[in-house]
């Protein structure tokens, strides 16, 4: 950016416009749009986490190297000892051995696969594990993938029916502990977990997540249309001069302002059944059936979310409301004074056309946060009681996080961007290209 | 609309400010109970005040450490997003070139993204740069969210600006850039500030990022800090009460002071001039 201040270096206005774009155009796709991108992608995968056959995206068949080599490392050794110590399973052990040998060969034929076996081989040796994926993973063809494997499985079987025919408990555990060791070589060779849209075809018959849908749209919904219709009305009642203003601003900023966790904290405590004043003081109003109705009751629940979120957004909505009326000019209301027009007919047909876009691109965003509310949900309820309250993005994040589950959970956080998506499409729709007038020349 | 305030009018006024303002008086009535008395009764004063809760809220986790986070995770995203905004927002209003509309779309787009769509691959980025637990590993998500905002807003008061000003700066000889470092930049200084004081509530505000990608309790920011402090097996209503009022008292500070810049900038993201 300096440069172009030196003479015979200056970028002309255009140019420089996109050099000023081009920086934040490239974060934005670099944090923004290939992310939802990946999501999408991770989506079409069984991709686990906690599960090391399924924790990379494969979409072919791949070898997971580090423990390949680990146990390839010993099965030379089990094997002699097993021919060695049982002489009727010499044979069947030298067979194997020779199987897996031939194998092992074909695989480190290819130049770069065996550099990549002799690195973690060294690395194995000094216990240092293997963080590179690109090193630890590797992709095989799949024929030769699935006969390996094959034979890995099947020379396991053999051992374990030997196993059981083996003279003593002694053996036996030797046999087994053998077998188990290709058994467990054999499940280092990995299949593709690629699985289509399997993901998006089990959600699409998951009650939980139609359920979890439901609760979103439902918040959404009425949270919006409460604080609209309450943020109107406080709106329409000051916008008038009086004294404490900025007091009074001040005071509507404040939940705007603390964190919707910190406001779920304070929330949970007035609901508390317990000690709680507002479960208090509705129970002895006869509002509610119980002091503990709020916060463990499916109803009570639901109700307590849209309470505390109606608390902290109504303010801010009546802000920006109280803006798009200030820009009304007097005189339209004075004019229709002098037609004999009433309030009424004044509040339909000069407030609210005027107010309109206002409107329009306050719910645009008031419905698209509504819609992918967790915070609130997540410290206020968890979801519960028995997942009446969880909305779609925090039954996201339990699959994505505490099951792991990042195939499963791509599916929801993509359902959740389709539903954004959707929503922002018909909103834009209604606004039109009054969004940007403002903006560009 | 002009009409004369009535004594009725402040009645409803006092009414709708206690509403607001109920939970916050609650919590802090309550954070200086004896403890005892919190789970005892609904008693609005107590009569025996005390700092016992607050004195527990911040031995028992480590609030200051969560607030250092916070303000140092907010501060630096808000750096970062303003300074790459300013170009932006300042190329798209005032510089002649070609797909203002889709730049700003992509932008809006890009603030409507829902976190919980982007949050796994970002997770997996943070975690394969090494930046878990760190400032940095939550600076970078936090873009996502303040730069589009920043753009947004700036936009807005850039273009306010006079365009005369431009023409003249161009008449003496003055760069493109001469014109955006020495002109119009100063001129949009309180723009600036006021986008700075949203994105640093936003940032100061996030809750899934951090809860996600910091996970150690040293490095988490205040609004993940302050919901650990219920346990499966009990709910210390007196820490959570002493500690929501110390938290809150910066965000009172930051909108008595400024309340008329984050007015001006909250209606100017989401009105057309």
């Amino acid at each position: 950016m300096k440069k172009n201040n030196r003479r015979g270096f200056q970028l002309n206005e255009k140019q420089l416009g996109y050099a000023m774009v081009l920086p934040s155009l490239l974060l934005v796709i670099a944090v923004v749009l290939w992310p939802v991108a990946q999501s999408f992608y991770n989506s079409l995968f069984d991709y686990r986490l906690n599960d090391p056959t399924r924790s990379q995206l494969m979409l072919g068949s791949t070898i997971d190297l580090e423990r390949y080599v680990d146990n390839h490392f010993y099965i030379e050794g089990q094997l002699e000892t097993l021919g060695s110590e049982n002489e009727e399973l010499s044979a069947t052990a030298t067979a194997i051995q020779e199987d897996i040998e031939g194998f092992h060969a074909e695989l480190i034929q290819d130049e770069e696969m065996k550099q990549k076996v002799e690195k973690i081989d060294e690395m194995l040796a000094s216990y240092t594990p293997v963080r590179d994926n690109e090193l630890k993973y590797a992709d095989l063809d799949n024929d030769f993938a699935s006969e390996y494997r094959d034979t890995l499985t099947n020379a396991q079987n053999e051992l374990m029916s030997a196993a059981e025919q083996a003279p003593n408990e002694e053996v036996a555990s030797t046999i087994t502990q053998t077998a188990d060791l290709l058994g467990a070589t054999s499940e280092n060779i990995l299949e593709s977990n690629f699985i289509g849209l399997a993901n998006y075809a089990k959600y699409l018959k998951d009650s939980r997540m139609w359920g979890a849908l439901g609760n979103t749209a439902f918040f959404t919904v009425v949270t919006v249309a409460l604080e609209l219709v309450i943020g109107l009305a406080v709106a329409l009642l000051i916008n008038r001069a009086f004294k404490g203003r900025g007091l009074v601003r001040a005071s509507v900023l404040i939940p705007w302002a603390i964190p919707t966790a910190v406001a779920a904290m304070m929330w949970g405590f007035l609901y508390d059944g317990q000690s709680g004043i507002v479960s208090h003081y509705m129970e002895v109003f006869n509002l509610i059936p119980g002091a503990s109705w709020l916060l463990s009751t499916a109803d009570g629940g639901m109700f307590s979310i849209i309470l505390a979120d109606v608390w902290k957004t109504t303010p801010y909505m009546a802000l920006l409301l109280l803006a798009g009326l200030q820009t009304i000019p007097a005189p339209l209301y004075e004019a229709s004074n002098v037609d004999g027009a009433n309030k009424w007919q004044q509040f339909w047909s000069i407030t609210l056309p005027l107010l309109k876009s206002s409107i329009l691109v306050a719910l645009l965003f008031r419905s698209l946060d509504a819609f992918r509310v967790f915070d609130l949900i997540y410290v206020l309820t968890g979801g519960g009681p028995a997942n009446a309250t969880e909305s779609i993005s925090v039954y996201a994040y339990k699959t994505l996080f505490a099951q792991q589950n990042f195939g499963e959970g791509s599916v929801l956080s993509v359902i959740v961007f389709l539903c954004v998506a959707l929503i922002s499409f018909l909103f834009v729709k209604l606004i039109g290209s009054d969004l940007f007038a403002g903006r560009t020349k | 609309m002009n009409k004369k305030a009535g004594i009725g009018f402040y009645i409803f006024l006092t009414a709708f400010v206690f509403l607001v303002m109920f939970p916050f008086i609650w919590v802090f009535l309550t954070s200086i109970k004896p403890v005892g008395e919190i789970f005892s009764s609904f008693r609005w004063f107590t009569t025996s005040p005390t700092l016992d809760s607050y004195d527990a809220a911040l031995t028992n986790r480590p609030l200051l450490r969560y607030m250092l986070n916070s303000f140092v995770v907010s501060g630096l995203t808000t750096i970062v997003s303003l300074a790459f905004a300013a170009f932006t927002a300042y190329a798209v209003t005032r510089l002649p070139i070609k797909g203002k509309g889709l730049i700003l779309g992509i932008v809006l787009a890009a603030s409507m993204f829902p976190q919980i769509a982007i949050i796994s691959p970002i997770f997996n980025l943070v975690t394969d740069l090494g930046l878990r637990n760190s400032y940095l590993g939550l600076v970078i998500p936090y873009i996502t969210i303040s730069l589009p905002l920043s753009i947004w807003i700036l936009a807005t008061f850039f273009k306010k600006i006079p365009f005369e000003l431009e023409e003249s700066a161009k008449l003496d000889g003055a760069s493109p850039f001469q014109t955006f470092r020495k002109i119009i930049f100063p001129l949009a200084a309180p723009g600036v500030f006021t986008t700075g004081i949203l994105v640093f509530i936003a940032a100061w505000n996030e809750y899934l990022f951090s809860l996600t990608i910091n996970s150690d309790d040293a490095w988490r920011t205040v609004p993940v800090g302050i919901s650990m402090y219920q346990s499966q097996y009990s709910v210390p209503w007196g820490d959570i009460s002493a500690a929501t009022v110390i938290v809150t008292i910066p965000i009172v500070i930051l909108v008595l002071f400024f309340q008329r810049r984050i007015v001006s900038g909250l209606t100017s993201g989401s009105m057309k001039e």
